[in-house]
C-alpha cells in the first residue's frame, strides 16, 4: 500500500532544511508520495525511517540514465499503466541499429543522417536519441572501430551490442564517457557483463526471451550482483505478445511493486519486419505500450517524424494540454483581405479551427492568444480569454499590418465579449463567428464579411 | 373511478362485443370461414401486422374470418359482468378489462368489414381513409421517436360548430400534434365539419379521417400498436411493453367532443389502457391521476363553461389543456421579435448616443422576479404590458420596469426559482440592440433606437422569455407568462415585494444545510481532465470549481436527467463529524472508477474529497503551525507550505485523494461545515491576501460564530508570512488559536 | 524459481458483441472482449478488430495523389469503388455520402439511396453508411439509405446530441446499427449512450465514434478517451461497453503531414512513405486503445494493419 505524503512527513527530520532542493519537508513528502522522487534524497534520514519508507518511498520503476553530456537520456520511473491516470514522464529513447557489418563509409553516412536529424512540431525540435550499435560481425576490432566512428561523428546516446564480454569491455572503455548501455547480459554471461557494468557505472540490459521467469531470474541475478541500473530485454519483437508481455511486467512492477520487473523496457521492433511500414507499426505499438528503448532497424525521415509525433503525443501530460506559441498563423495562403479569427492556445482547439479552416478552402489568418492551454469556454470562465487579452494579442502581433480591413472574428462561444472587445479596438468590427469549429466554412461562404 | 363512466362502458363493451359475436355469427354465413381478412387504407397501402391490437396482445395472426373465433373468445374472456343498479362498487380493473373487450371487439367488427368490402367507409362521395398504412406508419414513428411530432391527437364526435372545429385542427397541427378524426355525435361527425369549411384531409396534412362511428376509432389504437413492434422492439404478444411503450413514448390522447354515449365511454376505457387520457368539452365526471395515464385519466370540460372571450379563445384553451393532461412539451422553433435573436448579440453594448430608452441603473427602478403560481393561473404565452409602452417616452429616458415571469409546471419547484431567474440576463443579452446587466433589483437594460426603429416593444421581452423558457427549461416549466410593469406606483409597490422574495431565497439557501437533506448531487464535468474525479456537492459546501451549488445542480439535473448532476441519496451515515454515508462512498466508488473507496466531506486529514483542475482555492496542512493555509487560484506567490498555488494543484489535482491537502471553492471557508473534523475556521491560519479582502464580512461572520471574533487579524497572509518560520513566529505574536488546539499529527 | 503470478485484473464487465450484416449479406461480430486490447493473460478478445475502407458516393476533390492513384478511376463511381475496397481485403465498407453536403452538391435522399442501391449491389460485404455530419442533412439521406437497406443491418450514423433520435428510430425501425458519435469526451459518449437507449435502441445495436484525431492532431485525447471508456466498461458499466469505430484513415489523410507535396520540409522526408506511415501509425494505436472497427483509406494501409491483426491474434 503505498504512504500517503502526511505519513511520509512523519518520517521526515521535519527541519525544511532544502537540501532536497524542496523549500519544505512537507513539500518534499508529497513528491515522494507521488513516486517521482526518491525518498533518498533526503541525506538526513534516520536508519529507522529508511528501512519504514523502503518500499513506499522507492518509485516502482527505476529511473535509469544513460547518454553523455551532449545528450542525455532518461527512461523508467513510471507510475501508472495509462496515461489518463496521472502522465507518463520518461519518453522512450529512440534508437537506430548499427552493425558493425557495414562498411565504415555506410555507418557514417547513417550516423549523420540520424545524429543531425531534428523536426519541429508545436514549437519543440524532436530529435533520435541515439545509436545500438551491434557487434554483428563477431571480431572485436571491426566493432571497436564502428563505436568511435558513432562517437566521434555524433553526440547522442549509444548502446553497445555484444555477446562478448572481453569485446564489451573495451567498447565500454572507449565510449565510457557516454555512459553507454551494455547490452547484454543473458544467462550464459550475466556475470562477466555485470561485472563490466558494474566498473563502468553503466544500465545493464538483462535479455531472456524464453518466458518472463527466466528474465526475472535473471534480473535478480545481475542486481544481487550489484546492478542497479537495469534495462529489461523480454525479446518481444512481434505483435503476438508485445502488449501482452509488456502489460505483464508494468502491472507487476508496478501493482505488486515487483523488484525483478521495476524496470524500463527495451524493444527491437523491425527485427521481423519485411517493410518499413510493418516496423513503424510494430514500433508504434511499443511507444503506445510500454516500451522505454525502442531501437529501430532503419531509419528515414519519413518513418522517424511520425515515431516522434507520436511519442509526443503519447507522453504528453493529460493535465497540461500543449500550447501553441501565441501569434498569428497563416492558415493556407491568405492575403491581407482574407478573414482573421481568433481563438484560444489550446493545442486541440487550435488543430480543430486551423483544421476546419483549411478544409473549407478559404485561406485566413489565424491569431491566436494566449490562454494557458485552456480551450474557449474554460478559459473565457476563468478570465484568460477576455477583450483585453485578445487586444493585446492583436497589437501584439501586428495584426493591423497584416490584413487590409479591420474585422476579427471571435468564437461563437464567447459572442458575450463583443462589446467590450469593440470597445478595447477602437475602429475595428468584431464579428461572431460560429458555436463550433466544424461550421467555419459555411460561416466564410455565407456569413462572412470583412 | 367514477361509478357512471364504469358502468357505461362496462354497458357499452356487452354492446360492441354483442355485435362483434352477430357479424361474426353473419360473416361465416354470407363470406365462409375462409375469407380473407387484410386491413388497407383507401389508397391500399396494407400492414404486415394483421389485425395490429389483437396481434400485439394475443401474438394471433388473424388472415381469415375463421380466425376470429379465437379473438371473440378473447374479447367476450375479458368482459367483466354487467353492474347491477345498487350493489355494485366500481372497480378500475373490470372497466380496463371492459376497454380492452371492446377494442378487440371493434378490430373484430372492422376486420369482418373490410372481408366484405365495407372498408374504407365511404359517405356523400367521401372515401375515409381507413386504417394507417405501414410506410405511413414508419415515416411518422420516426417523427414520433425523434421528438418532431410528439403524438397524435383522436377527435371523436363532433365539435360546437364548424369554426371551432376547424381551429382545433389548426390549433393542434400548430402543435406538431397528428390529428385521426372519427364518430360522430347526434349525427355529426367532424369530418364533415371539416370538409364543409374547405379543411383538406388526408397524410399530407397530417389529419386522417378513419370513419364516423365510434368503431373506426380502433385504427387509431392499431396505430400505436404497430408503433411499438417497429420502435420499441415489442414482440408481439407482449402486451404488458405494448401498453407501457405507448403511456410512455406516444403522447397520444383523446378529445370527445359533444355528447358521450356507452360505446364512446367503453372505447375510452380501452385507450386509457395505453396511457391516453381523454379530454371532454362536456359535462361528466372527472377521473383523477390513478397511475394508468401520466397525469389525469379523464377531465371535463364544458365547452361553454371555458372562459375566454369568444369561441376561438375557448378552443385554444381546451387544446392547451390537453396538451397538459398528456404532458407534451412545446418547443418554439423561431422567436417572433422585431430584431435578430441569437448568441452574437450577447456582448453587443448599446452606448449613450444609441440610447433609446434605459431601464434601471443609476437612479433608475427595475427588478425582475421569476415565480411559481398553479397552473390555472398561468396562461402560457400571454405577454401584458401595464403601464406606458416605450413609445409613450422620448427618447434617452429612464423608464421604470418591473419583469415579472409567472411560470408553472408539474415539476416545477419553488428552489428553481432563482436558478430560472437568474437566466433573464443571459436571455435577454441574445436580442439585437438590447444590453442586460445584473439581477433581481439591480437590473439595468438598455435598449437601442436601432432597435426600437424596428419596432421593438416591451412586450418582446415577454416573448424572448417565453421561447427561450421553453426551449431550454421545457423539462421544467409546462407554461409561461409575462407581465411588464412600467407604471412607477406599480413597480415601486412591487420592487418591494419582490425584495422580500429575495430575502426569503437569501435566508432559504443560508437555512438550508446538509442534515436538512437526503440527497446531495455530483459533478461529473471534468471527468475529462481528472477521469477519477468526482464532486459531490452538498447544499453547504460549493463545488470546488465554485461555479455550482447544490440547487444549481438539483435544477441540472431535472433539465437533463442524464447529464453531469445526478443524484447521490446520503444512506446511512457512518461519521456524522467527518461527514462520511455510506450512500455516497458507494456513489464515489462507483463513479471514480474504483479508485476512490470512500471520502468525507467535512475533513481533510482523513479521506478528503478528490481534486480535479479548476478549484478555485487549495487548502494544505502547515504541520509547524498545526493548521491550514488556504491559496487562492489568483495568488501566485509562494506559500508557507513551501509550495505556489501552481504547484499544490499539481499535487492534489488529476482526481487524487491527498490527505493534508485539497482543493475547494471560496465559500466553503465561510461554511459552518469548513474542515468540522478538524476544528474548523479556527484552524486557519494562513489565507491569500485576497480571499481575505473579498470575503471580509462573511469571513467575520464565520470567525464570530466560532467564538473568535478577531480570528481575521491572526491568521497570517502573503505579506506577512511565507515561510513555515515566519509563519509561526506571526502565529505566536497573534495568539492564533491553532497553537493551542490538540495536535494535528 | 516459484512460476510468476500473472497480474489479472477481475474485471467484470465485458464489450457487447455488436453484428452487422443480414439478411443475405455477409456478417461480422466486433466486441465481446473481457479484458484489454491484446492482453491475453487476464481474458479473451473472441473477435478480432475489423477494418473498413472508405468509399464516398462522389469523386473527392482533395484527396492526396497517393489515394487517387491507388483507387484510380473507381474513385468516380461507388459501386465500383466498393467492389475494389472488397478485393483490397476490406472486412467492411464505410459510405460516406458526402454528395449530400450542403456545399458539396446538396444532394438528397434520391441520390442516397441510388448510391447506397450500388453500393449494396456491388457487394455483399457488411456496411455502414454515414451522412456528411451536418445534422438535418444525416437524417435527411439516412433515413432514406435505412429504407432501401432495410433488414440488412447496416451501420447508419453519425448520430449526435443533434439529431440522434431521428437516426435511432430509423434503425429501430429497419433493424440498423447507429454510431453515435461524441467530441472526444467519456462523460459525453456515455450520456449519448444512455439517451439512445432512452429511446428504446438496443444497447448492443450501437456503435462508438469517440472521434478520432490524427497523429499529431490530437491523437492522445481520442487515445486517452478510448482507453477510459474500455476501462469503464469491464468495469462493468453498460453504457461506455459499446465496440468503437475509429476514423484513422480519413483524420490522418486531411492532415497536411499526409497532403502537402510542394514546400515539404526535408525534416519530414519522403512525401508518399510518410502520408502511409501516418496514417498507419494512427491506426496502430487506436487499436492498442481499444479500436474496434478500424475505417481507413490507403489498400497499402489495410495490408500493413491486417498483418499486424494476423500476428496478434
Amino acid at each position: 500500500m503505498a504512504l500517503t505524503g502526511i505519513e511520509i512527513y512523519k518520517y521526515l527530520p521535519k527541519t525544511n532544511c532544502k537540501k532536497c532542493n524542496f523549500p519544505t519537508c512537507l513539500a518534499f513528502a508529497m513528491k515522494v508520495a507521488a513516486r517521482v522522487v526518491d525518498i533518498t534524497a533526503c541525506p538526513d534520514l534516520s536508519a529507522q525511517s529508511k528501512a519504514a519508507l523502503e518500499s513506499a518511498g522507492r518509485p516502482p520503476i527505476r529511473l535509469v540514465k544513460f547518454g553523455g553530456d551532449t545528450h542525455k537520456v532518461e527512461v523508467g520511473n513510471e507510475t501508472v499503466m495509462f496515461r489518463h491516470e496521472k502522465t507518463f514522464y520518461h519518453p522512450p529513447a529512440i534508437m537506430v541499429r548499427i552493425k558493425d557489418t557495414a562498411s565504415k563509409e555506410d555507418i557514417a553516412k547513417l550516423v549523420d543522417e540520424v545524429g543531425g536529424y531534428q523536426v519541429e512540431r508545436v514549437g519543440m525540435k524532436l530529435t533520435m536519441d541515439g545509436f545500438a550499435v551491434e557487434n554483428a560481425s563477431k571480431d572485436q576490432a571491426r566493432f571497436l572501430e564502428a563505436v568511435e566512428t558513432v562517437l566521434a561523428k555524433s553526440g547522442l546516446a549509444v548502446a553497445l551490442m555484444s555477446d562478448n564480454p572481453a569485446t564489451m569491455d573495451a567498447a565500454v572503455a572507449k565510449a565510457a564517457a557516454r555512459k553507454p548501455v551494455v547490452y547484454a547480459a543473458t544467462k550464459e554471461n550475466w556475470s562477466g557483463m555485470a561485472d563490466i557494468a558494474k566498473k563502468h557505472s553503466c544500465p545493464l540490459v538483462v535479455r531472456d526471451s524464453s518466458g518472463l521467469e527466466n528474465l526475472v531470474a535473471l534480473s535478480e541475478k545481475v542486481a544481487q550482483a550489484g546492478i542497479e541500473d537495469i534495462i529489461l530485454d523480454p525479446g518481444v519483437d512481434s505483435f503476438k505478445s508485445s502488449i501482452d508481455s509488456l502489460t505483464e511486467i508494468r502491472r507487476l512492477a508496478l501493482k505488486k511493486n515487483f523488484r525483478p520487473l521495476g524496470f524500463p523496457v527495451m524493444t527491437f521492433p523491425g527485427v521481423q519486419a519485411k517493410t518499413t511500414e510493418e516496423e513503424a507499426a510494430l514500433a508504434a505499438e511499443q511507444i503506445s505500450k510500454y516500451s522505454s528503448v525502442v531501437v529501430l532497424e532503419h531509419f528515414s525521415p519519413a518513418l522517424a517524424y511520425p515515431l516522434l509525433t507520436l511519442r509526443l503525443n503519447i507522453y504528453t501530460d493529460p493535465q497540461k494540454p500543449i500550447q501553441m506559441a501565441a501569434g498569428i498563423y497563416e492558415v493556407g495562403a491568405p492575403k491581407p483581405d482574407s478573414p482573421l479569427c481568433i481563438t484560444t492556445n489550446f493545442s486541440l482547439t487550435y488543430f480543430s479551427v486551423a483544421g476546419e479552416i483549411e478544409a473549407s478552402g478559404v485561406p485566413s489568418w489565424l491569431l491566436i492568444c494566449d490562454t494557458e492551454g485552456l480551450s474557449v469556454l474554460t478559459a473565457w470562465a476563468a478570465g484568460k480569454f477576455d477583450a483585453e487579452r485578445i487586444a493585446k494579442a492583436v497589437k501584439q502581433f501586428n495584426v493591423a499590418d497584416k490584413i487590409s480591413h479591420k474585422s476579427i472574428v471571435l468564437p461563437g462561444k464567447v459572442a458575450v465579449l463583443r462589446g467590450e472587445l469593440e470597445e478595447e479596438l477602437s475602429g475595428w468590427k468584431v464579428l461572431v463567428g460560429p458555436m463550433e469549429a466544424m461550421d467555419v466554412g459555411g460561416y466564410f461562404k455565407k456569413t462572412w464579411k470583412p | 373511478m367514477s361509478r357512471y363512466i364504469a358502468t357505461a362502458a362496462i354497458r357499452g363493451a356487452h354492446k360492441v362485443v354483442r355485435q362483434a359475436e352477430e357479424l361474426y355469427a353473419d360473416a361465416l354465413k354470407t363470406v365462409g370461414p375462409d375469407a380473407k381478412i387484410q386491413f388497407k387504407d383507401k389508397g391500399g397501402g396494407g400492414t404486415a401486422y394483421w389485425l395490429p391490437v389483437i396481434y400485439g396482445f394475443t401474438g394471433q395472426k388473424v388472415e381469415t374470418i375463421g380466425d376470429l373465433k379465437k379473438s371473440l373468445e378473447h374479447a367476450k374472456g375479458l368482459l367483466p359482468p354487467l353492474p347491477g343498479e345498487h350493489v355494485w362498487l366500481p372497480y378500475l380493473g373490470e372497466t380496463l378489462d371492459a376497454g380492452m373487450a371492446t377494442l378487440f371487439a371493434e378490430e373484430i367488427i372492422e376486420g369482418i368489414r373490410f372481408a366484405k368490402g365495407q372498408q374504407p367507409e365511404t359517405r356523400n362521395g367521401f372515401t375515409f381513409n381507413g386504417p394507417i398504412n405501414d410506410v405511413q406508419m414508419r415515416g411518422w414513428g420516426i417523427q414520433m421517436v425523434d421528438g418532431r411530432m410528439p403524438g397524435f391527437a383522436a377527435l371523436l364526435g363532433a365539435a360546437k360548430n364548424n369554426e371551432v372545429a376547424v381551429k382545433i385542427v389548426r390549433e393542434l397541427q400548430s402543435k406538431g400534434q397528428l390529428v385521426f378524426l372519427s364518430s360522430s355525435s347526434n349525427g355529426r361527425s367532424i369530418v364533415d365539419q371539416l370538409l364543409e369549411s374547405g379543411v383538406q384531409l388526408g397524410y399530407d396534412t397530417f389529419t386522417v379521417p378513419f370513419g364516423t362511428d365510434t368503431i373506426s376509432t380502433i385504427y387509431a389504437l392499431g396505430y400505436a400498436s404497430r408503433a411499438t413492434f417497429s420502435f420499441g422492439g415489442v414482440t408481439p404478444g407482449d402486451f404488458r411493453r405494448v401498453l407501457l411503450y405507448n403511456k410512455f413514448r406516444c403522447f397520444a390522447f383523446a378529445l370527445a367532443l359533444g355528447p358521450m354515449d356507452d360505446v364512446k365511454w367503453a372505447t375510452g376505457a380501452g385507450a386509457i389502457s395505453y396511457g391516453f387520457p381523454a379530454v371532454c368539452d362536456t359535462a361528466v365526471p372527472n377521473i383523477l391521476p390513478t397511475g394508468i395515464t401520466q397525469y389525469e385519466h379523464v377531465v371535463s370540460m364544458p365547452f361553454d363553461d371555458i372562459p375566454g372571450r369568444d369561441d376561438m379563445e375557448r378552443a385554444e384553451r381546451l387544446v392547451q389543456r390537453c396538451i397538459e393532461v398528456r404532458g407534451i412539451k412545446i418547443k418554439i422553433a423561431t422567436i417572433k421579435i422585431p430584431v435578430a435573436y441569437g448568441p452574437a448579440f450577447e456582448g453587443e453594448v448599446v452606448r449613450r448616443a444609441d440610447l433609446q430608452s434605459e431601464f434601471g441603473g443609476k437612479g433608475g427602478m427595475c427588478f425582475e422576479w421569476l415565480t411559481t403560481r398553479p397552473p390555472e393561473e398561468v396562461e402560457d404565452g400571454k405577454v401584458t404590458v401595464v403601464g406606458p409602452d416605450i413609445d409613450k417616452f422620448e427618447v434617452g429616458a429612464k423608464i421604470p420596469l418591473g419583469i415579472v415571469i409567472e411560470v408553472s409546471g408539474r415539476k416545477m419547484q419553488k428552489d428553481f426559482e432563482p436558478v430560472l431567474e437568474r437566466q433573464v440576463h443571459h436571455f435577454l443579452n441574445g436580442a439585437e440592440g438590447l444590453q442586460h446587466q445584473g439581477q433581481r433589483d439591480i437590473t439595468w437594460i438598455r435598449l437601442s433606437k436601432n432597435a426600437y426603429a424596428k419596432g421593438f416593444r416591451l412586450r418582446h421581452i415577454g416573448d424572448i422569455l417565453h421561447g427561450v423558457y421553453h426551449n431550454q427549461f421545457g423539462a421544467i416549466v409546462d407554461k409561461i407568462q409575462v407581465t411588464l410593469y412600467t407604471e412607477p406606483k406599480k413597480v415601486q409597490e412591487l420592487i418591494e415585494k419582490a425584495r422580500g422574495i429575495y430575502k426569503e431565497r437569501n435566508d432559504r439557501i443560508a437555512g438550508l444545510t446538509d442534515e436538512a437533506v437526503d440527497t446531495y448531487y455530483s459533478c461529473s464535468l471534468c471527468q475529462s481532465f481528472a477521469p477519477t474525479h468526482i464532486c459531490v456537492i452538498n447544499p453547504e459546501r460549493v463545488g470546488l470549481c465554485g461555479a455550482y451549488s447544490w440547487l444549481d445542480c438539483k435544477a441540472s439535473f431535472e433539465i437533463n436527467p442524464t447529464g453531469p448532476n445526478q443524484p447521490v441519496k446520503k444512506g446511512p451515515c457512518i461519521d456524522q463529524t467527518k461527514g462520511e454515508w455510506e450512500g455516497v462512498n458507494k456513489f464515489v466508488y462507483e463513479h471514480s472508477q474504483m479508485k476512490v473507496d470512500r471520502f468525507t466531506v467535512y475533513s481533510v486529514m482523513d479521506s478528503p474529497m478528490t481534486t480535479c483542475g479548476c478549484c478555485e482555492c487549495v487548502l494544505a496542512l502547515i504541520p509547524e503551525a498545526n493548521g491550514f493555509m488556504v491559496v487562492s487560484r489568483e495568488d501566485y506567490s509562494m506559500t508557507p507550505s513551501g509550495m505556489t498555488f501552481t504547484t499544490l494543484m499539481g499535487t492534489v489535482g488529476g482526481g487524487l485523494q491527498t490527505p493534508g491537502m485539497m482543493g475547494h471553492g471560496k465559500y466553503y471557508i465561510t461554511s459552518k461545515k469548513f474542515i468540522l473534523t478538524e476544528g474548523g475556521i479556527k484552524r486557519l491560519v494562513w489565507l491569500s491576501k485576497n480571499l481575505k479582502e473579498e470575503l471580509g464580512e462573511e469571513l467575520k461572520a464565520a470567525a464570530e460564530a466560532a467564538g473568535v471574533p478577531d480570528l481575521l487579524d491572526r491568521i497570517a497572509d502573503g505579506t506577512s508570512a511565507t515561510t513555515p518560520d515566519e509563519l509561526v513566529a506571526f502565529l505566536q505574536q497573534k495568539q492564533h488559536p491553532a497553537l493551542e488546539m490538540p495536535p494535528l499529527l | 524459481m516459484a512460476p510468476l503470478e500473472a497480474p489479472v485484473e477481475k474485471w467484470t464487465g465485458k464489450i457487447r458483441e455488436l453484428k452487422l450484416g443480414s439478411g443475405g449479406r455477409k456478417t461480422i461480430t466486433v466486441g465481446g472482449g473481457t479484458t484489454l486490447p491484446f492482453v491475453k493473460f487476464e481474458g479473451a478478445q473472441p473477435h478480432r478488430p475489423a477494418i473498413a475502407i472508405e468509399v464516398q458516393d462522389k469523386e473527392p476533390t482533395d484527396w492526396s495523389e497517393f489515394l487517387v492513384s491507388a483507387w484510380g478511376d473507381a474513385l468516380k463511381n461507388p459501386g465500383a469503388w466498393a467492389k475494389k475496397a472488397a478485393e483490397f481485403g476490406a472486412d467492411l465498407l464505410y459510405i460516406r455520402l458526402a454528395s449530400a453536403h450542403p456545399e458539396a452538391s446538396n444532394t438528397g435522399a434520391a441520390q442516397a439511396k441510388k448510391s447506397a442501391s450500388e453500393v449494396l449491389s456491388a457487394v455483399d460485404l457488411p456496411v455502414i453508411f454515414v451522412g456528411p455530419d451536418v445534422a438535418e442533412k444525416d437524417n435527411e439521406v439516412l433515413v432514406a439509405v435505412s429504407d432501401v437497406a432495410k433488414g440488412q443491418r447496416v451501420g447508419l450514423g453519425n448520430c449526435v446530441e443533434k439529431n440522434y433520435k431521428t437516426i435511432a428510430a430509423t434503425c429501430m425501425a429497419d433493424g440498423h446499427v447507429a454510431i453515435a458519435k461524441t467530441p472526444i469526451e467519456i462523460n459525453l459518449a456515455k450520456q449519448l449512450n444512455i439517451l439512445l437507449s432512452d429511446v428504446g435502441l438496443s444497447p448492443d445495436s450501437i456503435l462508438m465514434d469517440p472521434t478520432t484525431g490524427a497523429l499529431g492532431y490530437g491523437l492522445e485525447y481520442t487515445y486517452s478517451v478510448m482507453e477510459r471508456l474500455r476501462l469503464a466498461a469491464l468495469m462493468g458499466d453498460g453504457m461506455t461497453s459499446m465496440p468503437m469505430i475509429c476514423t484513422a484513415g480519413e483524420e490522418s489523410w486531411r492532415q497536411k503531414e499526409s497532403k502537402a507535396t510542394l514546400d515539404v520540409p526535408q525534416a519530414w522526408g519522403d512525401n508518399q512513405e510518410r502520408s502511409l506511415i501516418w496514417e498507419n501509425v494512427t491506426a496502430i494505436s487506436l487499436l492498442a486503445a481499444g479500436a474496434d472497427i478500424l475505417v481507413l483509406r490507403h489498400p497499402k494501409t489495410v495490408v500493413t494493419v491486417k498483418a499486424a491483426l494476423d500476428k496478434s491474434f
